[in-house]
């Protein structure tokens, strides 16, 4: 008897707790669901708009595509209406730039690193910590500075400035100590000694090799960090052949008066967030785990 | 005898050895000294001076002026008395902190939901893709489909024409202009906190959360007593490097309001601030304005860092 | 898959900056700046030889040029190079003074050799030494010019340093078939007697407001009619900054059109002012605007969207002028030849002066190609194809001769810039129109740090 009642109370325990873990998974992915919908609206938008014509676009709005999309990608390529749009020049300064940076941060940032991480120099203590201390300043504080020397000198507008100065990243140098410390046995590289490999090589020929899968999350932060800047090349370019994307984007904004076809404008949009959405759809996995492996550490 | 000189020998070469650390550290640094910390240094010293273009190729200064660009920054120019850089801090403080709040709120349950056992959520791959989108999206980009989303004859206002409205002018009220700035912040760093959030929750050992749910505890009660506490180093991580991040708010109220803080400069941040003064090359303003920034993102991280680390 | 990926990034990147470097070797080029390619198409129509650089076999297997191909853009054999930047709160001047401070250092290929400059500015460069004397290159012969354009581009010394290639005297230009509804007809000289003042203007506003339209296109629009007219400059030689009288005109007109809708409150080249000129395909200008301000450029180059046809002008309530732009020789220019080349074409080669009035609807800075297309039109009762056959030549000669080039300064085109942006935030409501001046001072302050404006006090 008590034992039947007891069983009773349990089931009735159980199936309440069911109904509420139904209830409660209802309720989360609505949340979810309401906002998946509301990330890719913006998206969702971008793309339908830059398939219409200006006379849609200026007439009602509908949810459903047209058909001008290639018109526009054309247009947009080929006979921009606005004159401070050349995506083909802004793609390659973009690519220039990003691609230059990503690799020189990446690299110069795995060395020094490495050095930090597998000599014993004298003041290395006091290097680290000076490293981890200037990672905190706000990038802004340089600019004043930066674009004072870079008139002085009669380099501004030239790419290499926006490109050299990303060797120096403490950020990305952070995460690679982490790595190394994590990843590479010191053995490894008494081992490679022992085989009267020179100090750089075996850091070419051993140590790069296994930081690989950091290199990768890192290129790629950094690629899309310096494709997406756009506060010190707005300040340093000042000729429109040598414009990146971001700026680009700023003139297109200035521009904005009702002469420029509005479907090439979505279409310009459309462009310049491809490449990375592309690459990111590919690769996300990686890169959200990046995200997490790279600031929790830190 | 051999044996001590062998180990001398293998002393001499570890000496040779970490040279090479010092040359691997140099490239680093010849360029963080060239390309950061001068620019820096000399921020800091024009913000003592005089030194601006008066016109196409003829400059005023530099002359020193001690603190005097600092004073003209704290003083009032119009009748109401506002402190411009106040003004400009207090804008950013705001639209930071709206965007901010729900960003971290959201970000918080969707951690939790993400990781909890009980709920089981499936599609995490596909949820996570999706909020971390807007995160590699350029913030110029973005500000300009807001743009011509909220525009007067962009859809959300034919939405609203098509429905019988009046259309209504977001990007030139005050409310409407930081509310988009704050959500376009918000749209863009929610998912890279939920994902931090998330490892944060993961690092912390299941046999807590497994022995609270023994004793009964309600998932309220695991959340406030166990999740939270735990996470909160990775939590206040995440806060000062949003905060440092939101004062230097720039691409998105830049490109939105064309460079203006419009309306009444009630959207303009510090850092547009500097650019506007810089582009004007004021060297000594935009110095003192930089500096200013800087010292007030020390201190405020500061003060974060020493609340929460208290108890 | 990730070697491959990461060696094939290493790969590009030395391939683009293998790229990068060799584009850096320094060649001659002509470097032209400007803030739109409206002089650009007209250079490259008329002035410069078309060069197509890519070779292609035809039907006949022979080898010709690619017509597909894209053209480049010669002078005397030296390629053309343009860097268009918008002008929009001064951008084009900081970028271009950054430009022309590094002149000298800067490479053969970098130097900048000519950049335009409009009315709002121009004194800045003409009266500094970015710019040389063009009589010493080879522009000798202004004497078909209209003074005011000689007056402009002049240091205090009287030395010449550009020319302009258009003159802009400015008229009231109106939509033919909003006049037929609400007057009756669209006869110019009907048209103006109705609008010859400001007062018959506000009148004609209300009838027109009355039948469903707006009178202007934005509440800017008919800003540079007030502002041309001022007798005092922005800013006084001492630096001090004051709001001209003659804007109070434009202050209250803008009040009573916002307050009475006889126009929207939107800037002259914004989204909303251009939808009022544009014919709607089912409504037709059912809603739309009456009537802008413009010189020639205006509505061969502003107006894109509008109906060509639909459109008729006449002088308007007040004489005015509104812009213009100035081709100017830049400082350490090495190609001061092919510059001279160029703007000697835009001023005394008739032939060139002809097709910009009859194929571009062009008013010329050539006194005797302007007069005889008027007179030439008036003959045939030919004109403007924008204006329905309208000889707006013939009216521009007239309104030239008033031109007078007053009360410049290096400052006005964030001052009028600023000034109507401040202002319409007011006119929309957000701030009281003491603060709208305030804000408007602050902001010319911020942008020039070295120019006196009022206090507090003194602003409310």
């Amino acid at each position: 008897m008590t034992n039947v009642s007891k069983s009773v109370v349990d089931n009735n325990k159980n199936r309440n707790a069911k109904i509420k873990l139904i209830i409660e998974r209802i309720i989360s992915y609505s949340f979810l669901i309401v906002l998946t919908v509301f990330c890719l609206s913006f998206f969702y938008v971008l793309v339908i708009n830059s398939t219409k014509s200006n006379d849609e676009l200026n007439s009602v709005f509908s949810l459903l595509p047209s058909k001008y999309f290639f018109e526009n990608l054309i247009g947009a390529l080929f006979h921009p209406t606005s004159q401070y749009v050349n995506i083909f020049s802004g793609f390659k300064n973009s690519l220039i730039v990003a691609l230059l940076s990503s690799v020189l941060t990446c690299y110069f940032s795995s060395l020094t690193a490495y050095g930090v991480y597998a000599y014993n120099f004298k003041g290395k203590r006091i290097i680290a910590a000076f490293i981890l201390a200037i990672m905190m300043i706000p990038s802004q504080l340089a600019s004043v500075g930066f674009l004072k020397i870079a008139v002085d000198l009669r380099i501004t507008d030239q790419l290499w400035v926006l490109i050299v100065p990303s060797i120096a990243a403490p950020a990305t140098y952070f995460y690679m100590h982490q790595y190394l410390k994590a990843t590479l046995p010191l053995e490894l590289i008494e081992a490679s000694r022992m085989d009267g490999s020179n100090e750089f090589m075996t850091f070419n020929r051993i140590v790069l090799p296994i930081m690989k899968p950091a290199l990768a999350v890192q290129m790629i932060f950094s690629f899309v960090a310096s494709w997406n800047n756009y506060y010190m090349p707005g300040l340093l370019i000042e000729d429109d052949n040598k414009t990146t994307l971001p700026i680009m984007l700023g003139l297109l904004r200035s521009d904005a008066i009702g002469k420029v076809d509005n479907g090439q404008i979505w279409m310009v949009i459309l462009l310049s967030i491809l490449p990375v959405v592309i690459v990111y759809l590919i690769l996300s996995r990686s890169i959200i785990k990046g995200v997490t492996s790279g600031s929790v550490k830190g | 005898m051999k044996a001590i000189s062998l180990e001398r020998k293998e002393k001499k070469k570890k000496v040779t050895y970490d040279r090479w650390g010092l040359y691997f550290i140099i490239p680093f640094f010849v360029v963080y000294f060239l390309f950061t910390l001068i620019p820096q240094l000399l921020t800091i010293f024009y913000s003592f001076f005089e030194y601006y273009r008066k016109t196409v190729g003829v400059y005023i200064g530099p002359n020193f002026i001690g603190f005097q660009n600092y004073v003209n920054l704290f003083k009032p120019i119009d009748s109401s008395g506002t402190i411009d850089i106040l003004k400009y801090f207090g804008n950013t403080t705001i639209m930071w902190i709206v965007g901010a709040l729900p960003q971290f709120l959201i970000a918080l349950i969707l951690a939790v939901m993400f990781t909890s056992t009980r709920l089981n959520v499936k599609g995490q791959g596909f949820f996570k893709t999706v909020f971390y989108l807007p995160n590699v999206i350029m913030a110029s980009a973005f500000s300009l489909l807001i743009f011509q989303v909220f525009g007067r004859v962009g859809p959300i206002n034919q939405i609203i024409v098509m429905n019988g409205g009046n259309t209504v002018d977001f990007l030139r009220q005050k409310t409407s202009v930081r509310a988009l700035i704050a959500m376009t912040n918000f749209v863009m760093w929610f998912g890279n906190t939920t994902i931090v959030l998330m490892a944060g929750i993961q690092g912390i050992d299941e046999s807590l959360f497994e022995s609270a749910r023994i004793d009964g505890a309600s998932s309220f009660k695991v959340f406030k007593d166990i999740t939270m506490p735990l996470l909160k180093p990775i939590f206040i991580y995440c806060f000062i490097t949003s905060m440092i991040g939101g004062l230097q708010m720039f691409d998105v109220p830049q490109i939105l309001t064309a460079g203006q803080g419009t309306p009444d400069f009630t959207s303009k941040t510090i850092v547009m601030f500097i650019n506007e003064v810089l582009r004007a090359k004021d060297y000594g303003k935009s110095g003192a304005i930089s500096m200013i920034l800087f010292i007030i993102t020390g201190i405020l991280s500061l003060i974060v860092y020493k609340i929460t680390n208290k108890d | 898959m990730k070697k491959g990926l990461l060696s094939a990034v290493a790969l590009l990147a030395t391939v683009v900056g293998a790229a990068t470097m060799t584009s850096c070797a320094p060649k001659n080029v002509i470097n032209i700046r400007a803030w739109n390619d409206e002089f650009k198409r007209f250079f490259e129509k008329y002035v410069s030889d078309e060069k197509i650089d890519s070779m292609t076999t035809n039907e006949a297997g022979d080898t010709v040029e690619n017509p597909n191909a894209p053209k480049t853009y010669h002078v005397d054999g030296v390629p053309v190079k343009w860097s268009i930047v918008p002008s929009q709160d001064a951008q084009y001047q900081d970028k271009l003074d950054i430009a022309l401070e590094k002149q000298e250092k800067a490479s053969e290929g970098e130097k900048v050799d000519m950049f335009l400059a409009e009315a709002d500015y121009i004194l800045k460069y003409a009266d500094s030494a970015t710019t040389q004397n063009i009589r010493e290159i080879g522009v000798t012969d202004m004497s078909k010019t209209y003074n005011y354009t000689v007056q402009a581009a002049s240091d205090r010394n009287g030395v010449v340093k550009g020319v302009s290639f258009q003159c802009c005297p400015s008229a009231l230009i109106y939509n033919k078939v909003i006049a037929e509804d609400v007057f009756g007809t669209s006869d110019p000289a009907v048209i103006q007697e109705k609008l010859s003042d400001w007062d018959k203007f506000n009148e004609a506003a209300a009838a027109v407001k009355a039948k469903g339209y707006f009178m202007t296109a934005s509440v800017e629009d008919s800003y540079r009619v007030f502002s041309n007219n001022a007798t005092t400059p922005w800013v006084d030689a001492n630096g001090n900054v004051s709001i001209p009288e003659a804007i109070n005109g434009w202050k209250a007109q803008s009040k009573l059109f916002i307050e009475k809708e006889y126009t929207v409150n939107d800037g002259v080249w914004g989204d909303e002012k251009n939808k009022n000129i544009v014919k709607d395909k089912e409504t037709g200008y059912k809603g739309k605007a009456f009537c802008c301000f413009g010189p020639a450029w205006y509505y061969n180059f502003c107006m894109g969207g509008a109906t060509k046809g639909d459109w008729r002008i006449c002088k308007g309530p007040q004489a005015h002028f509104w812009g213009g732009t100035w081709l100017m020789a830049a400082t350490g220019s090495n190609n001061t030849d092919a510059v001279a080349k160029i703007m000697n074409a835009f001023i005394n080669d008739e032939t060139v002066c002809e097709n910009l009035i009859k194929n571009d609807g062009q008013f010329t800075n050539n006194q005797t190609v302007n007069a005889r297309v008027a007179a030439e039109y008036t003959a045939s009762n030919k004109g403007n194809e924008f204006l329905g056959g309208q000889n707006d030549t013939a009216i521009f000669l007239d309104l030239a001769k008033n031109i007078k080039f007053e009360n410049a300064t290096n400052y006005d085109q964030i001052c009028n810039e600023k000034f109507q942006q401040f202002y319409r935030e007011y006119l929309g409501g957000s701030v009281t129109e003491s603060k709208a001046i305030e804000n408007f001072y602050k902001d010319v302050k911020t942008k020039y740090s070295h120019l006196i404006v009022p206090v507090a006090e003194e602003a409310k």
